[in-house]
């Protein structure tokens, strides 16, 4: 009776602190997946916005840079949700990778003839994806947001005085290069997105037996949707449906 | 010399076990704590001992050679488990379920331990759904019960076709709830080699470490054997292929005696044996005949498919045998007239070993799909094993070893003629008498681990000094002795046969002389052939690899070799036994019509054997009183 | 039938291991995988060589001893244990390969045996309630629905075989932990220590040495007992709600034990 007892007065004692017992979740494999999924979950939802309010490209000029100069305009809400964003990405991407650690060494040898059964490719690709979606991210943050690509495309105005954002979109995907280079990036962020987002609501506990087959087609609905939105922008200018 | 004491309380059935426990001494929990105890088994009967001792303060070894308690064979276990509930509320009571239970065991049981059984048996119920045992349930939320094994109530509690895996696993966690508390020390891989005793006590046992190889003693106040049964003794059996005799018949050869080694249950519907090679028979559920007509072709050697054989030219023969219960007769019965049909030639499949289960008229007469709801799963299971469709030619089955009644045997108290050395579950000779009911197994292992055991080895306790025994000691060193020698020995084995080869003729020779049928001259055969086949063994056996590292050929050929030793003590009793009675049937002793013929005048008792070191085993006999039943003999005609 | 087999032999933790070739001939249709490797091993014996070790018990897929990867799939082509797998089921003249599980938290103690202690440990870690032998009411008192008890009962039927860990990219025992919480989760007697429980058992998971979840139902697809991932998805809200509802004393509880018999 003794043994047991003392170890659960310590245990007790140790848990009493809310702290150690909130952060004691989060390094488990459990807690750090949940928090994964939450991050994830939110990037997925920012990813849906963005694309979204890229569509206005189909609206003209006035509009998309209309749109920009708005969120602009109020720099407290924007450099908040961009250090957010950050955190968020951050967060993501280092528990996965610790994740990812552990994981490799749960499995020190591997077998010599595997075979999957049922997992599917975007499953089995999520490291690669998303260490691609990083490398995509920056190229695109430096390209489009920072604009250091073209510096002094970047910079120009369109005839209201508003950052000509519209131009600056449509003059980088009459380049071929470059619209390889996003068309690439939605096949991976397609892919990553195909698995996370139904893998998320797994991690989240949703589970039911009629709605598992809409938990489960999710995560490939909306990243289908996601990418032919975007993919649409890019090919509509690279056909020259859109033009400045 | 060995006396036989059955310690069965005096006064009314009733009371005897209530009776018994108030006059049972108790040992305090300051005391508890200094007391060890050695529970050999982690199946139904060792994990519930061991975690109920854990529980009372104890301190427990637990021992198994597997590499988990959790895999211990009673998880095989399909059918269910009986209570005398009466749920049902139609006529179950304990004393019918004592009554069911002597008279199935043929009266060759001892009517106070039979009627304890039927009394626990409410408890074990309420124990495991405790422990979280997922037992079947009705629409309302009450216990399920199903009629089981032909008798005529329905008292069988069951989780599906996996009763006995639910009910080891609910005893399992509570073994890991005290491993957790420290209460019980766990040693999977560990096999157990012999017995220590000391001072005429067994106080401790020799085990190899399966992994490492090496050999070590523990020491105790008490051991407890639950090792379960020795089907394999027949090579295919119905049990998994580490289950072995070895721990019971080392205690054997220590003095404890050994009763009713010959009453060995056997199965009338597994999956025939196919080919050389096979080393398993699959059991499959009894329930196939409420529904499953058994037939053979009339002519023997008839080569043509089932549907060729026209019905005038097919033999019912348990319907023509048996026209009261048709397919429905008991296990023995069936199994006898299935092995008599095929040694008369007409029997199907390879090697002629097999008869029809024929289910084609119930598929025609309550359609396909009511037959698929019923048995599917064992369709499909038969499809897999045989790669037959069983819905388009008949399955073919065949008896196999499934129990052995027999075992160590002990008094009232559970307590073998050694004295501190308990014996539970299917090692113990105990409840079933000449032949086990179905479902009462589980019943029985968990009867003794959790309710029986953890009273009356605490009354053993608090009754015996005994001083410390170092791993130093003599006897213990005697002990590991015997083990390191044999060990050796077995390793010596460079020959030109495997083991398994021997244990291959080992069991048909027991299946043909000593099986279902037996006589005087086979057993006789029997006698001689084993001591050469022995003698084969340690000249020809090849035991390859080390004795210091992980050898799966090194553990089996030590259990073999235990096979061919004990297989003798089988062939002794069945020949010293001149009556047919429950699953022990012999040739001279049946009606004109083929029925076993019991002699209660000359038989009515259990033979216990004493080891007698370069001789020949003794024979004691615990005489059998029935005192609130009347024996009556069994007819099904 | 004939095989070409190549069997992964290490003879020990500290060896490195390596696959080795074996022929074997004369194999019948009706063998059992099980039996088709005893075949290898007398061969082997009567050559003189060390047998291969391998584990099975019951060998009727209830025990969960089986452990074999047979052509990179736990317990083979078909869903169910190793042991209940038949020759007749590849090709004569095929080649196979077999494995033993691999993962960190099974290590190999010979050729294909490798422990599995672990699981016993995390279900020491608390997959059990805690009633003593005797005092249970009357197993009427609770009444469980047929639904429920039979949802916990495909829970309960996972047999500990480790071939979802086997099967996991990331050697993760998810679908085995989560059997074990939803089975005693789903129970009314289960309750009193359903937090305790599910915080206690993912604890030890980690423990151990196993991975996380990918999410990717290998095990569902290779699991003998079709155990479904959905208990994972249970698994992973039982510990949420364990999280939040940690349940902390609305009294600070006595320092020392005797101060309860004031």
């Amino acid at each position: 009776m003794e043994p047991s007892g003392v170890q659960v007065k310590k245990a007790a004692r140790f848990d009493s602190l809310p702290m150690i017992r909130f952060f004691g979740h989060i390094l488990t494999s459990l807690g750090s997946k949940v928090l994964i999924a939450l991050s994830g979950l939110g990037l997925a939802g920012f990813v849906v916005f963005h694309m979204l309010g890229n569509l206005q490209v189909f609206e003209g000029q006035d509009a998309l840079n209309a749109y920009a100069a708005f969120l602009r305009d109020m720099p407290m809400a924007l450099w908040s949700a961009r250090v957010a964003l950050l955190a968020i990405v951050g967060l993501h991407i280092g528990l996965s990778v610790r994740l990812a650690i552990q994981n490799r060494r749960a499995r020190p040898a591997g077998y010599v003839v595997h075979h999957y059964r049922r997992a599917s490719l975007a499953s089995r690709t999520m490291a690669l994806t998303g260490s691609l979606l990083v490398l995509f991210i920056v190229f695109h943050l430096v390209h489009l947001t920072a604009g250091w690509l073209d510096p002094e495309f970047h910079n120009r105005v369109d005839l209201r005085g508003q950052r000509d954002v519209f131009g600056n979109i449509v003059h980088a995907f009459q380049n071929p290069l470059l619209v390889a280079i996003y068309l690439a990036g939605q096949a991976v962020l397609g892919l990553h997105l195909s698995h996370a987002l139904s893998s998320s609501l797994q991690t989240l506990g949703l589970e039911h037996p009629m709605l598992d087959r809409l938990f489960r087609g999710a995560g490939p609905l909306v990243a289908l949707l996601v990418v032919v939105g975007n993919v649409a922008i890019i090919l509509a200018i690279a056909f020259g449906l859109v033009h400045a | 010399m060995i006396t036989l004491e059955s310690k069965v309380p005096h006064g009314p059935l009733e009371t005897k076990w209530d009776r018994h426990r108030f006059s049972e001494k108790l040992v305090s929990p300051t005391n508890k704590r200094k007391v060890g105890i050695i529970v050999v088994g982690s199946g139904l009967a060792g994990a519930s001992a061991a975690s109920t001792l854990g529980q009372l303060g104890y301190q427990v070894d637990c021992f198994c050679f597997q590499d988990s308690p959790r895999r211990a064979h009673s998880i095989a276990a399909q059918g269910g488990i009986n209570a005398a509930k009466n749920y049902q509320d139609d006529g179950d009571s304990v004393e019918r379920l004592f009554y069911d239970t002597i008279k199935g065991g043929d009266f060759r049981s001892r009517e106070a331990n039979v009627y304890r059984l039927a009394q626990v048996s409410m408890q074990i119920i309420d124990q495991c759904v405790a422990l979280g045992v997922p037992f079947a349930r009705e629409y309302g939320g009450q216990l399920a019960n199903r009629s089981f094994g032909g008798v005529q109530v329905s008292r069988t509690f069951y989780c599906r076709g996996q009763t006995g895996q639910q009910l080891l696993l609910g005893a399992y966690s509570a073994l890991s709830w005290q491993i957790d508390r420290g209460q019980v020390r766990m040693h999977p891989r560990t096999e157990m080699l012999d017995l220590i005793v000391v001072d005429g006590h067994a106080r401790g046992i020799v085990v190899r470490d399966l992994v490492t190889g090496a050999i070590r003693s523990h020491t105790a106040e008490a051991v407890v054997l639950a090792t379960g049964g020795y089907s394999n003794i027949f090579f295919l059996s119905t049990n998994a292929s580490g289950s072995n005799v070895t721990a019971t018949y080392r205690a054997w050869k220590q003095g404890a005696a050994f009763a009713n080694p010959c009453f060995t249950q056997i199965h009338p519907t597994a999956i025939p044996p196919s080919e050389a090679y096979q080393a398993k028979l699959t059991l499959m559920s009894e329930s196939l005949r409420n529904d499953g007509r058994l037939w053979v072709p009339k002519q023997k050697g008839d080569s043509r498919s089932p549907e060729q054989i026209p019905e005038p030219e097919r033999d019912y023969f348990l319907e023509r045998r048996y026209p009261r219960f048709g397919n429905l007769a008991p296990r023995d019965l069936a199994s006898r007239a299935v092995k008599h049909i095929c040694d008369d030639g007409c029997g199907v499949g390879p090697g002629g070993l097999g008869v029809y289960l024929d289910l084609s008229d119930a598929i025609a007469q309550q359609g396909l799909e009511v037959v698929q709801e019923r048995y599917g799963n064992l369709f499909e299971m038969y499809q897999r094993i045989t790669g037959e469709d069983a819905y388009k030619t008949p399955m073919r089955i065949y008896p196999a070893p499934h129990y052995t009644m027999g075992g160590l045997w002990v008094d009232y108290n559970l307590m073998s003629t050694v004295p501190g050395l308990f014996v539970i579950g299917e090692a113990n000779f105990a409840d079933h008498g000449a032949n086990r009911l179905g479902a009462s197994s589980l019943m029985q292992g968990l009867a003794d681990g959790y309710f029986i055991l953890p009273y009356t080895i605490g009354h053993y306790l608090a009754t015996t000094k005994s001083g410390p025994v170092g791993t130093g000691h003599l006897d213990v060193r005697a002990a590991e002795e015997r083990v390191t020698n044999r060990v050796a020995r077995l390793l010596r084995g460079r020959g030109r046969q495997t083991a398994a080869s021997y244990h291959r003729s080992l069991g048909r020779l027991m299946w043909d002389l000593c099986g279902m049928a037996r006589e005087e001259a086979g057993l006789k055969k029997a006698l001689e052939a084993i001591p050469a086949l022995r003698e084969e063994f340690w000249h020809e056996v090849a035991v390859l690899g080390s004795g210091a590292t992980f050898n799966q050929a090194l553990e089996y050929a030590g259990r073999v070799a235990d096979f061919l030793e004990s297989a003798e003590l089988l062939c002794y009793d069945a020949l010293h036994r001149e009556e047919s009675c429950g699953a022990h049937f012999r040739e001279e002793h049946q009606t004109p019509l083929g029925e076993p013929l019991r002699d209660d005048a000359n038989f009515s008792y259990v033979s216990a054997w004493e080891y007698v070191p370069n001789g020949r085993p003794v024979l004691h006999k615990e005489p059998l009183v029935f005192e609130f039943v009347k024996p009556t003999m069994r007819t099904y005609q | 039938m004939t095989f070409t087999l190549k069997i992964w032999r290490q003879n020990g933790p500290a060896d490195k291991g390596r696959l080795v070739t074996y022929q074997v001939r004369d194999i019948s249709p009706s063998m059992s995988f099980i039996e088709m490797l005893d075949v290898v091993n007398q061969q082997l014996t009567l050559k003189g060589e060390e047998p291969l070790a391998f584990e099975y018990d019951c060998r009727e897929g209830i025990c969960g001893s089986c452990s074999l990867v047979i052509d990179g799939v736990p317990h083979g082509p078909d869903r169910g244990t190793v042991c209940q797998l038949y020759m007749r089921r590849f090709p004569d003249g095929a080649t196979i390969t077999i494995e033993p599980w691999r993962a960190k938290a099974f290590p190999i103690i010979k050729d294909l045996v490798v422990d599995r202690s672990a699981f016993d440990r995390i279900m020491q870690a608390g997959g059990y309630i805690s009633v003593n032998t005797g005092g249970a009411v009357d197993g009427n008192v609770l009444l469980i629905g047929k639904d429920q008890a039979e949802t916990a009962m495909d829970a309960a039927s996972c047999i500990s075989c480790g071939a979802c860990v086997a099967a996991c990219k990331n050697a993760s025992a998810m679908l085995f932990v989560a059997a074990k919480v939803s089975h005693l989760a789903l129970l009314p007697q289960g309750q009193p220590e359903r937090t305790k429980r599910a915080k206690a058992m993912v604890a030890a998971m980690d423990r151990e040495g196993f991975g996380s979840c990918g999410n990717q139902y290998e095990c569902e697809a290779v699991c003998p007992k079709s155990i479904s991932v959905r208990f994972i998805a249970k698994l992973n809200r039982e510990f949420l709600r364990a999280t939040i509802e940690e349940p902390s004393p609305l009294a600070e509880q006595p320092a020392d034990p005797h101060d309860e018999s004031h």
